[in-house]
């Protein structure tokens, strides 16, 4: 039907299409007759409804093109086996029958088609590429590349499937900004009346939009450098629209908040691609093109050997997982020439990676367990996970089908995607924390979900919960089972928060439960659908039957792997007893909701006479992801969803050896955690019918009094529903050091800077003065001197000019004498005076006086 | 058109329109300021024209324009662009141009304030175009003076203390730049021709060289006089006063072009004249960076007048520029590079940093001005729901300010990330300070946004004059948010404009460095 | 004559030399002055005629004692021009009267 090549076509539509849908909606306010008009949210359903066509299109023709080799009837006991043990068993035999392994694909470029089974199907592992190449210097390139297995088509139909529900429901919730004179009553203006603005509905759907697009983005990225640049976008959406009331201070601050603790998270990222870029010299996840400038598929497709005269096919180097992993799965652990662990990177065809000078390249094994740790800080900031938990409760400033779609289906659910991605790239102490850091923010959140009354924070914290749980999953090796929970929860966490979206709606803006109570009667479908929601992420199920809802199937996934783990490393028992009861907790809180939500007896008349049921455009939305919650997951781990995940799961995975040189865990094989399912799914189910049976009895039959249970632990109650104090501890340990330093800085710049500088220059006008000072005492004061001395010489001359002529007389003739004397006296006779008076020839007898002196 | 006529054009085109407007009748001010802003315009036409005639293939100068000028002295008039150049040619008839439009918010003594504006003008485009130091040195101090005189008679309240303050700085700059330039002419027979001069410095001429000495001297002298420009920690406090008291258009200019200067001296003449200097200074140099990025981020975020605010974001970002070049790691043994494509990217990351930071921080100012022309007031804490009040403005503004925080897609992020990945190659613990700066960025600037743009009502005086923006406002926030968005999507538009001229410049710095320290071993021997 | 040589001339000229300065120094009348200074001349006069005489000196000396003569009418017409306006500003000739030229 569609080419291969098509399939990276059809997600870049997806993905981009609410790129152009923002960028058309973001100026509604001036093409739209008026804040009446719905044409900006048609067009951002439209967009993300062509854009979930498209996902399915794509997923279908990768389907075709693999013959559904994911849900082939062998594909488990094989395709597990087969896919990914093989690899590990007969690597370098079976070729194309490890679909999921990424270190082979160059070997594709040059090998035979050798495998009759997989002649006629032209996918033969992700298909790796470029759109667009951002920039190149020398053998280092940046670029867009789309890294397409059968986890990003899975994602990507989940995203758009989601966001379109949303969007949809949205057309009806937010449909109160359809005015031109929004009354914001939940802020006060100076002369003490309610806030008024002109409604927001077009500008709403363009951030949705830009949102869909960017969270799309991150997860076609093909590179960790593209996950970057789409997560910080994610980011700034999620920003915009938890400050959607810009007018809030507490929605504003919120969004401040969430914003700079996923930059906390991505200051760890930036330090992992700072480490990863220095070492390995690509950010790419699979094989890419070095030289490739525009849109070209570098690896994926089944490539014949080129025929005399066609041009060879395009040269491909090893992407990350390629260079970090051996097609086995196995890190290379070595050691340096200073017997410093490290990992040699290696080729597509498994032999070492070599530089320029012939010698192996390596990365120290602790510089990869940073670089991992610190993509995993942007994970545990995007996924709210300990200890930046703290933003998401805040988040919930949002409009609800914001709170939907970002905080709980989509950009939360990144980090979890990421932490799956760059599976390949985590050595085992990263999968110890990821698992240790899942493990305490499942147990904390779901701890303070049991006190907190706001519909929409128990939401929240359930969400922080079962995100902590999808963590564990993965940290335990239970790559699949974290997805598949990642898929299930996405489809009833959005059920659950459309569905309060839907009370919210319907109770005009009532968020607090004891103000709530037997809502039911009044709104039977939300009611309802919400039910659904709660037995899902309760994971109830009828034992001995097939019968259950979606989050039995995932959550007893995580369970079982994190049993197998503990029986393979008794010293983590916790990572198994901490979320069985987590579990129990879980079911405890959810249906504490439900019940004080919707059973029992109105509590407030005033809501309640005024609630009603939601319009149909936000009904559908519910029922469709009601049944979607319910049965997403059908058949468990033999079912479809799981096996297309796992279809892309890396070589390896099921049973990691422990490194020789750093060994501290092991991975359970599929064996080990297939052993002690059942067991596991037991346990799980007790926990959660205990934790359902405690919260029937307080909350729905009314034993034991909440209020009561309150005052008896009224401390551990404060505690709690301040949130375990995180807020506090921040503000103290970090905001306020902030403002100090920086108050520091700027009185370091005024003080010392500016103060030196003031200071030279006031040296300098001193010097100034002293040099002032010497000119006029010493230089002008020498000049002066010489002229008043002159001065008062001709002074005292000034007496002898008496103007008395006869006086003048009298000097002349004294002078004349003085002269005589003088001349006579003094200068009697010499050389000089001789030789003129030889030119006159005096006679002897006239002047007798020379004729003596010559005697 | 020849070479000669058309650098010469560019670069006196402003300061003949200077001179033209002598003739304007005093009192004839818009006609005035649209001729200008005509001059301006047909600068920027021309700075296109050349971005035509230049191939970005070659590495070396083109264009080369070389007249003797004084004889005596060795002096010529030559000039020349290459793919360093280039770009900031661009940008700063583009920043001028837009500062022009923004300048109608100047009412007093317009005559004046045009012709300085333009001689400024012809400065700057001569400090980017000339290729012989002398004649770069005297358009370097050309520049000052209208700066002196646009800060000190057109500012804020302190705008003799900021005018001086900057004058003193730059002029001290300015005289070791001097102390230099003569070392290398009395070293090299008496040449200014730069390109002569790096040969030298990289050893690449028989007969001459600079010794290590010599290098290390020149390049500390120079580097101070281009940090104080840049400006870097701890030489940075006169940006702050200018930049608060300066009026807009000035301040666009001035954070928008004048800091490039710095970034342009260090790339086009204290590295290639004394690599040796320069590699032994580079830890220097990274650290610098590095503080400045932090320092400068604190300090913004204590503040509470906006553009000063703004001023100590562009100290932060200026920081990456000097870290981006500097990230040379070498191989202790042989002198060699090591990981020489990541201070290739380094580099180039810093060039682009200088480009992006040169709109994002433009936009910035003259987005503090829009609001400041009309409540007259910059306490951050008396702003608030100017989002209700003026939608555009708000909606550019905090584009804009997210260009300046570093969000992808926008121009400030390709040279932020260019340059922080780059650094761990070089030092791992500066690396990590580098990049904890995205937390503190955030932290400011969500903070302004907040603080400015969000929340019910205005809090400040002079609330009835808030008006929505007029359309030569909006038509140069939309032009500098375009530019942020294509440089942010598309930053080979510049990359592929510098690639040929910084990959020669890093090899040749790379040999020169090896080809001196070769020359002291064999001396040493 | 011969009993007459160059001592006794200038002896005659170094009185009436003496004579003048004397009369210069003496007299308050401005005529008195004036004879004086002829006085002076014409001691100065002898003596150039004397030498003129009685050494080598030939005719020079004579012809200087006439250019003193030629002086000294062109002095005396001068300073009874300035006698004359002198009293026309003083109504007197009594030099001593006469002090503005006192420092």
């Amino acid at each position: 039907m569609f080419s291969p090549t098509a399939i990276p076509k059809f997600l870049a539509v997806a993905w981009l299409l609410p790129l152009l849908g923002f960028a058309v909606e973001i100026f509604a306010g001036r093409w739209q007759r008026d804040r009446k008009d719905r044409t900006a949210a048609g067009l951002a359903v439209a967009c993300i409804a062509t854009g979930f066509v498209c996902s399915a299109l794509a997923l279908f023709t990768w389907g075709i093109h693999t013959g559904w080799a994911a849900l082939a009837p062998s594909a488990h006991g094989e395709g597990h086996h087969g896919e990914s043990h093989s690899a590990a068993h007969d690597a370098g035999h079976d070729e194309h029958a490890k679909a999921d392994d990424h270190g082979h694909d160059a070997e594709h470029a040059k090998a035979e088609s050798n495998d009759e089974a997989h002649a006629d199907h032209a996918i033969t592992g992700p298909l790796t590429g470029t759109f667009y190449t951002l920039a190149r210097f020398g053998s280092l390139q940046l670029s867009i590349d789309f890294y397409i297995d059968s986890l990003t088509l899975v994602m990507f139909t989940m995203v758009t499937f989601i966001a379109t529900c949303i969007h949809l429901f949205a057309t009806g919730y937010m449909s109160e900004e359809l005015t031109d004179d929004y009354v914001d009553h939940q802020v006060h203006t100076r002369n003490g009346g309610h806030f008024h603005r002109p409604g927001r509905f077009y500008r709403f759907f363009a951030f949705l939009s830009l949102f869909c697009f960017s969270m799309l983005g991150l997860v076609i990225a093909g590179n960790i450098f593209m996950v970057f640049v789409f997560w910080e976008l994610v980011g700034v959406c999620s920003y915009f629209l938890i400050g959607f009331y810009v007018e809030r201070k507490s929605a504003s601050t919120a969004a401040n908040k969430a914003f700079i603790m996923n930059r906390v998270g991505d200051f760890g990222f930036l330090i992992g691609l700072m480490v990863l870029w220095t070492y390995f010299g690509t950010f790419s996840f699979g094989a890419y093109n070095p030289e490739a400038t525009g849109y070209g598929i570098a690896s994926g497709l089944k490539v014949e050997a080129p025929h005399e005269g066609e041009e060879a096919a395009p040269t491909v180097a090893t992407g990350l997982f390629g260079m970090a992993r051996g097609s086995d799965g196995q890190l290379r652990i070595d050691q340096d020439v200073d017997g410093v662990a490290t990992v040699v990177m290696t080729q597509a065809d498994d032999t070492d990676l070599l530089d320029a000078e012939g010698n192996h390249r390596m990365i120290p094994y602790v510089l990869l367990t940073i670089a991992g740790l610190g993509i995993f800080a942007g994970c545990i900031g995007k996924s709210a996970q300990f200890p930046l938990q703290t933003w998401l409760p805040d988040a919930m400033e949002g409009p609800t089908p914001v709170s939907a779609l970002v905080h709980s289906a989509t950009m939360v659910a990144a980090g979890v995607y990421l932490a799956a991605r760059f599976y390949p790239m985590f050595t085992h102490e990263v999968l110890l924390t990821i698992a240790y850091i899942g493990c305490i923010t499942a147990f904390v959140a779901a701890t303070i979900a049991i006190v907190a009354t706001d519909i929409k924070k128990v939401l929240a914290y359930s969400t922080i919960s079962q995100l902590g749980y999808m963590m564990l999953g993965i940290g335990v090796g239970g790559w699949g089972a974290g997805l598949f929970h990642l898929i299930t929860h996405a489809f009833f966490k959005s059920l659950m928060f459309l569905a309060s979206g839907s009370v919210i709606y319907g109770c005009h803006h009532e968020q607090e439960m004891p103000k709530m109570g037997g809502l039911w009667r009044k709104m039977p479908i939300t009611a309802f659908t919400m039910l659904a929601g709660v037995i899902a992420i309760a994971g109830l199920a009828i034992p001995g039957t097939p019968i259950a809802f979606s989050g039995f199937h995932s959550k007893d996934a995580i369970v079982a792997n994190a049993l197998a783990f503990t029986y393979a490393n008794p010293s983590h028992f916790l990572l198994f007893v901490v979320p069985l009861v987590t579990a129990g907790i879980t079911a405890f809180y959810m249906f504490r909701l439900w019940f004080y939500t919707f059973a029992g007896k109105p509590r407030d008349h005033h809501v309640y006479d005024h609630c009603h049921e939601s319009p149909r455009v936000m009904t559908t939305p519910l029922i469709v992801l009601a049944v979607l919650a319910a049965g997403c997951a059908i058949g468990g781990e033999e079912g479809p969803l799981y096996k297309l995940i796992t279809f892309s799961q890396p070589a390896g995975v099921d049973a990691m050896d422990p490194p020789p040189a750093v060994a501290q865990t092991t991975l359970p094989g599929h064996e080990a955690v297939h052993a002690v399912h059942s067991q596991a799914g037991m346990y799980a189910l007790i926990a959660a019918f205990l934790g359902t049976g405690i919260a029937w009895l307080v909350y729905g039959k009314g034993v034991l009094d909440p209020a009561d249970v309150k005052r008896q632990l009224s401390s551990l109650h404060t505690f709690l529903s301040e949130k375990w104090q995180f807020d506090t501890l921040y503000d103290v340990m970090f905001v306020r050091p902030v403002h100090v330093v920086s108050s520091w800085c700027t009185a370091f710049d005024r003080v010392v800077i500016d103060g030196f500088l003031h200071f030279l220059s006031r040296l300098t006008i001193k010097v100034a003065h002293v040099d002032r000072r010497f000119d006029e005492g010493v230089v002008d004061g020498f000049v002066n001197l010489m002229a008043d001395s002159t001065y008062s010489v001709g002074r005292s001359f000034r007496v002898l000019q008496t103007g008395k002529l006869r006086q003048y007389v009298m000097f002349i003739a004294v002078s004349v004498v003085f002269l005589f004397v003088l001349v006579f006296a003094f200068f009697p006779r010499g050389s000089s005076t001789s030789a003129p008076e030889a030119d006159v020839k005096v006679s002897s007898r006239v002047v007798p006086r020379p004729e003596v002196n010559r005697d | 058109m020849d070479p000669l006529t058309l650098l010469t054009a560019i670069i006196f085109l402003p300061a003949a329109g200077a001179l033209a407007l002598v003739a304007f009748d005093r009192k004839a001010e818009e006609t005035m300021r649209y001729f200008a802003l005509a001059i301006t315009a047909a600068t920027f036409m021309l700075t296109l024209f050349l971005w035509r005639e230049f191939d970005s293939a070659k590495s070396e100068m083109q264009l080369v324009v070389n007249l003797p000028w004084i004889r005596q002295w060795n002096v010529n008039y030559y000039l020349g662009v290459d793919g360093i150049s280039m770009p900031l040619i661009l940008l700063t008839s583009l920043i001028c141009l837009l500062s022009m439009m923004a300048s109608w918010s100047i009412k007093k003594q317009v005559q004046g304030y045009l012709m300085l504006f333009l001689i400024l003008e012809t400065g700057i485009l001569g400090v980017f175009l000339s290729l012989d130091f002398f004649l770069f040195y005297v358009f370097w101090e050309v520049m000052l003076l209208p700066m002196y005189f646009l800060i000190g008679i057109w500012g804020g309240p302190r705008k003799e203390y900021a005018a001086i303050k900057f004058f003193l700085y730059t002029l001290a700059g300015g005289v070791l730049m001097l102390i230099a330039l003569l070392m290398f002419y009395f070293n090299s027979g008496r040449s200014f021709d730069l390109l002569h001069l790096a040969a030298i410095g990289q050893g690449k001429v028989e007969g001459f060289a600079f010794n290590p000495t010599v290098q290390i001297i020149a390049f500390i002298l120079l580097f101070i006089g281009f940090a104080i420009k840049l400006p870097a920690f701890p030489v940075h406090t006169w940006l702050p006063d200018a930049h608060v008291e300066a009026p807009t258009p000035i301040s666009m200019i001035l954070a928008g072009i004048l800091l490039k200067l710095g970034g342009y001296g260090i790339i086009r003449i204290a590295f290639p004249l004394c690599p040796f200097g320069a590699q032994y200074a580079a830890y220097a140099l990274v650290l610098i960076g590095a503080v400045s990025i932090i320092y400068g981020a604190f300090a913004a975020m204590a503040q509470t007048d906006f553009k000063r605010l703004v001023a100590y974001s562009s100290v932060s970002h200026m920081g990456y520029v000097l870290l981006g070049m500097a990230v040379w790691k070498i191989n202790e043994a042989n002198g060699a590079a090591v990981g020489r494509d990541y201070w290739l990217m380094g580099m180039n990351g810093a060039m682009f940093q200088m480009l992006a930071h040169g709109i994002s921080s433009a936009g910035m100012f003259f987005m503090v001005g829009v609001i400041y022309d009309r409540v007259h007031h910059r306490d951050l804490n008396k702003f608030g729901g100017l989002m209700q009040l003026m939608p555009d403005y708000s909606g550019l503004a905090v584009g804009i300010f997210f260009a300046g925080l570093g969000l992808p897609g926008l121009c400030g992020f390709i040279g932020e990330i260019f340059v922080v990945l780059s650094t761990w190659n070089y030092s791992k613990t500066l690396a990590i300070v580098a990049a904890s700066g995205v937390i503190l960025t955030a932290g400011y600037i969500l903070w302004t946004i907040q603080r400015v743009y969000l929340g019910p009502e205005y809090k400040g005086p002079h609330a009835e004059d808030i008006t929505p923006m007029n359309g030569r406002e909006k038509a140069i926030a939309w032009t500098l948010l375009i530019f942020a968005i294509v440089l942010g999507v598309y930053p080979e538009m510049m990359f592929k404009v510098m690639r040929s001229s910084m990959d020669a410049l890093i090899v040749s710095l790379d040999a020169g460095y090896q080809a001196v320290s070769a020359a002291v071993e064999t001396a040493q021997k | 004559m011969a009993g007459v040589d160059l001592t006794a001339y200038l002896l005659v000229g170094a009185v009436l030399f003496v004579c003048g300065i004397v009369c210069m120094a003496t007299k308050r009348n401005g005529i008195g002055v004036l004879m004086g200074v002829e006085l002076v001349l014409n001691g100065a006069n002898v003596n150039f005629v004397a030498f003129s005489r009685y050494t080598s000196l030939g005719l020079d000396g004579q012809m200087m004692s006439l250019f003193v003569i030629v002086l000294a009418a062109a002095e005396a017409a001068i300073a009874l021009a300035i006698a004359l306006n002198f009293y026309n500003n003083h109504q007197t000739i009594d030099v001593d009267r006469g002090s503005e030229l006192q420092g």
